[in-house]
């Protein structure tokens, strides 16, 4: 069993290698065969491991080099099951994603699979690793994969220009991130995370503590895209490859989170502990202005891709709350949602890009009602819309529950509402999208709106148009909403992640598993958390969301004056946002240097 | 945003991370006052329980080697993007017409070669190729290793060019070796790691025998994965090398011939 974990992370780029080495002359199926393979064994892998580690954390230290009196001279991975699931999601993704690729590109060599299979490998060691420079390592491998599969469509201007800003951007939140690490070490000497937690603990907050913890959370504020850092998100969403997108809004992004909450509760939380309160505020905070800001920019756009990013941004910011609450229950609603919510985003994904493989365009008003003729797709596209609102039985649903009925705990009764909000304006303009698309709902094509993206800016991935669906392309759609689906069934699934939770939040039981082997007592399950009130919440949300995208479809309906008042009322905020993401990476480079400030400031006052 | 509010913008932020750095860098330790456990730890075992003397590739190839796995892949993923990111242009300069040609060559023509760059470059091909084998061999003992060794001997590839034309260098460095080098390496220096767990011990182990400190054939793995990860430095950088060549003399190559 323990075998496994440095397989998982080695299997995956070894068969990158061996697949860079297979010969020009395999046909393309070959290439798909072996990627698809190779992806699936990972992720059996890695379920196997989640399934052990709910039984019993290991740790498995490479070259065998054991800590001594609790100094780590080697590398480790952990399994521990809340990193296990999040790595097991990175394999069925990737390998949802190269079965759906099997058909989408229409020319590809061995270079896109190798890429691919790199870009898990790194993921899952970005997980599970419990070295602090190993996660950095993973980081940037994870990175420079990305930055080529963004870029993959070259022949497109806005391709490579989404992958530069991406570059640049992610470039400098990993120069943060090193930073960070170098002054923890300068401090402590060690890069183990829980060697330095043991010695960072009862230390005085000073300067390089406070500056080398915002350094590390802006710098994974950069690659969660949390405002003002997630500048380069729509942008490079917007040029990706569909199957590549699908990695991106389903476990690119929230890694940046897992990586937040890796870095407290294993090193800081000893040090920084005491100031709990203030820095669940400044958390929460910040999530709720990246939740609110995403919500708003979905609406006003028509390109569906770019939508799809910004209610990526959004719902990251919803993350960063139940994350920032620094609490159990709340971080296990979070992982319930992010996971959920991922699966529903790829979906949505993958149905744009069964319309880019159709009719060669994802811009809602050009493609008005062509979409009549793969109903299908456009009910996939629907229901994840409502999934996206966290309509019962999605899990969706419980993972917002969770995090709403903690927050009221806490003292933030608010966001519930907040988030009940959020869903619902990241929801409605996928709905209206979806029944204007797939059903020709609302006014025709000369019906002038305001939009971000004007006409066709994407090139088709496809060379032509086609004039079938191959089925796999719609059943990996469909599989991914089917597994978002079924985890809202599961009728204990927070009580079972509640004990997960707890033991990801328990530094000292990290370090005794980590440093000295002991394997943490198991927890007894907690009485299961009544839901229905969640479930009532999700229907009243997917309602609203409905409304509202009926309001989007069929508003020039409305009466002139209710018309009026919206447009006076939400157009500047509207007009406002939509002017600071302007796609000049210079701009975005000047707002992620504020935003380093801005951070830096708020918890040198409140911490120092 | 107009260029003076980014501008002004961008140096209020770094006026706040400025500080905010300084405010970080005050709490290291003063110069010469090196208290780091994991640095002092290692500098009394290290030689002793990997016979490397070369106490950084004792750390980077054996304690963190899986760290390097990582940083190799880190650089066979970057250059599978510059080959992924270059390959459409190339097709396109293949299908451009010739106007948009007549421009773009201006730009593009390198003068000729001449003889004393042509005589020099040969005479340094054997001795770079000699320099780069003994840093990538001697890595476990003297500074160096595979990652810097592997770039000396890349650059024998690019006197190749130098010397003679882009034709020799395609022909000494063709790209299906080029990548066959790339998979190698970054493959080899993972199935050391597996020898480690056929040999019934964790990944990554050093399983082979240490030898005696000092001499070329000692600190087993250690030496292995230097010349894995030279075979793919070497090829990775050649590879980057012809394409971006590609890109810059598809056009010229073909006004002359």
């Amino acid at each position: 069993m323990r075998v496994l974990l440095p397989l998982s992370v080695a299997v995956p780029l070894v068969a990158a290698a061996l697949l860079l080495a297979a010969p020009q002359s395999w046909v393309r199926r070959g290439f798909d065969a072996f990627a698809v393979a190779a992806a699936g064994s990972v992720m059996v892998i890695c379920s196997v491991l989640l399934a052990g580690s709910t039984r019993e954390p290991m740790v498995y230290w490479f070259g065998g080099w054991l800590p001594e009196g609790g100094v780590a001279l080697g590398l480790v991975l952990v399994a521990e099951p809340i990193a296990l699931a999040l790595a097991t999601l990175a394999a069925f993704l990737v390998t949802a994603s190269l079965v759906y690729s099997w058909h989408f590109f229409d020319t590809t060599g061995n270079l896109f699979h190798v890429l691919m299979l790199v870009f898990l490998g790194a993921m899952i060691g970005f997980c599970l690793t419990g070295d602090f420079f190993s996660l950095f390592v993973f980081f940037e491998l994870m990175s420079v994969a990305a930055f080529s599969l963004a870029g993959y469509k070259v022949e497109e201007e806005g391709s490579l220009q989404g992958a530069l800003n991406f570059a640049v951007i992610n470039s400098i939140g990993a120069f943060l991130v090193l930073s960070g690490i170098a002054l923890v070490y300068g401090r402590t000497g060690a890069l183990n995370l829980a060697q330095i937690g043991e010695s960072l603990a009862g230390a005085p907050v000073d300067g390089l503590v406070i500056t080398a913890f915002v350094f590390l959370i802006a710098g994974y504020f950069v690659k969660a895209a949390v405002v003002p850092f997630h500048f380069w998100l729509p942008d490079t969403y917007a040029a990706a490859p569909t199957p590549v997108c699908v990695l991106f809004a389903g476990i690119f992004n929230v890694l940046g989170l897992y990586a937040i909450a890796r870095t407290y509760w294993t090193m800081f939380d000893g040090v920084l502990g005491a100031e709990l309160v203030n820095l669940r505020t400044i958390m929460v905070g910040a999530g709720a202005v990246t939740a609110i800001l995403g919500a708003l920019m979905c609406w006003p756009q028509r390109h569906i891709k770019r939508l799809l990013g910004f209610s990526t941004v959004s719902h990251v910011g919803m993350f960063l709350i139940g994350l920032g609450l620094f609490s159990p229950v709340a971080f296990a609603g979070t992982i319930v949602y992010l996971m959920t919510d991922g699966l529903v985003r790829g979906s949505l994904f993958l149905c744009a890009g069964i319309l880019l493989h159709r009719l060669r365009s994802v811009d809602e008003l050009g493609c008005d009602g062509l979409g009549r003729s793969i109903p299908f797709t456009g009910i996939l596209f629907l229901l994840g819309g409502l999934g996206l609102a966290g309509l019962p039985p999605f899990g969706t649903f419980v993972g917002r529950a969770l995090i709403g009925e903690e927050a009221a705990r806490l003292g933030f009764p608010w966001v519930t509402y907040l988030m009940v909000a959020v869903s619902v304006l990241t929801a409605a303009p996928v709905l209206r999208a979806g029944a204007r698309v797939f059903w020709g709902f609302g006014p025709g094509a000369d019906y002038n709106h305001r939009s971000e993206a004007e006409g066709d800016e994407e090139e088709p991935e496809t060379t032509e148009a086609h004039e079938t669906t191959p089925p796999l392309m719609w059943v990996t759609a469909a599989a991914l909403l089917g597994v978002s689906l079924v985890a809202g069934l599961v009728p204990d699934l927070p009580v079972r992640l509640v004990p997960a939770a707890e033991l990801f939040l328990d530094r000292g039981a990290y370090a005794d598993l980590v440093l000295r082997g002991v394997t943490p007592h198991k927890l007894p399950l907690p009485p299961g958390a009544p839901l229905l009130e969640g479930a009532v919440t999700g229907v009243i949300a997917a309602l609203a969301a409905v409304v509202a995208a009926a309001i989007g479809l069929w508003h020039a309906k409305l009466p002139a004056s209710i018309r009026d008042s919206i447009t006076r009322s939400l157009g500047p905020a509207f007009g406002g946002v939509r002017a600071l993401h302007s796609g000049h990476v210079g701009d975005y480079v000047a707002w992620l240097t504020v935003g380093v400030a801005v951070l830096g400031g708020l918890l040198a006052a409140t911490l120092g | 945003m107009s260029f003076n509010s980014r501008r002004n913008l961008f140096f209020l932020g770094m006026l706040g991370f400025g500080v905010l750095y300084l405010w970080g860098l005050k709490g290291l330790p003063d110069f010469g006052r090196y208290e780091g456990v994991y640095g002092i730890t290692l500098n009394k075992v290290a030689v002793a329980q990997t016979h490397a003397t070369n106490l950084v590739a004792a750390v980077t190839f054996d304690y963190r080697g899986f760290d390097t796995l990582g940083e190799e892949f880190i650089l066979f993923a970057a250059v599978v993007g510059v080959a992924i990111l270059l390959r459409a242009q190339r097709d396109e300069a293949a299908t451009a017409d010739e106007e948009a040609e007549e421009s773009k060559d201006e730009s593009r023509s390198a003068p000729h070669t001449s003889d004393a760059v042509r005589v020099l470059g040969l005479a340094l091909i054997g001795p770079t190729v000699l320099f780069g084998l003994y840093v990538v061999a001697h890595g476990h003992l003297t500074p160096g290793g595979g990652f810097s060794g592997g770039v000396v001997l890349a650059t024998a590839a690019l006197l190749v060019y130098l010397t003679g034309e882009y034709v020799a260098l395609r022909r000494v460095s063709p790209e299906s070796l080029t990548e066959l080098a790339e998979s190698v390496g970054a493959g080899g220096y993972a199935a050391v790691g597996f020898l480690g767990l056929l040999a019934g011990q964790a990944f990554l182990t050093n399983v082979l025998p240490l030898g005696t400190t000092g001499q070329l054939n000692s600190s087993g793995t250690i030496l292995l994965i230097n010349l894995a990860v030279s075979v793919e430095v070497a090829g990775g950088f050649s590879l980057i090398l012809a394409e971006f060549l590609e890109q810059t003399l598809l056009v010229r190559e073909r006004k002359h011939g």
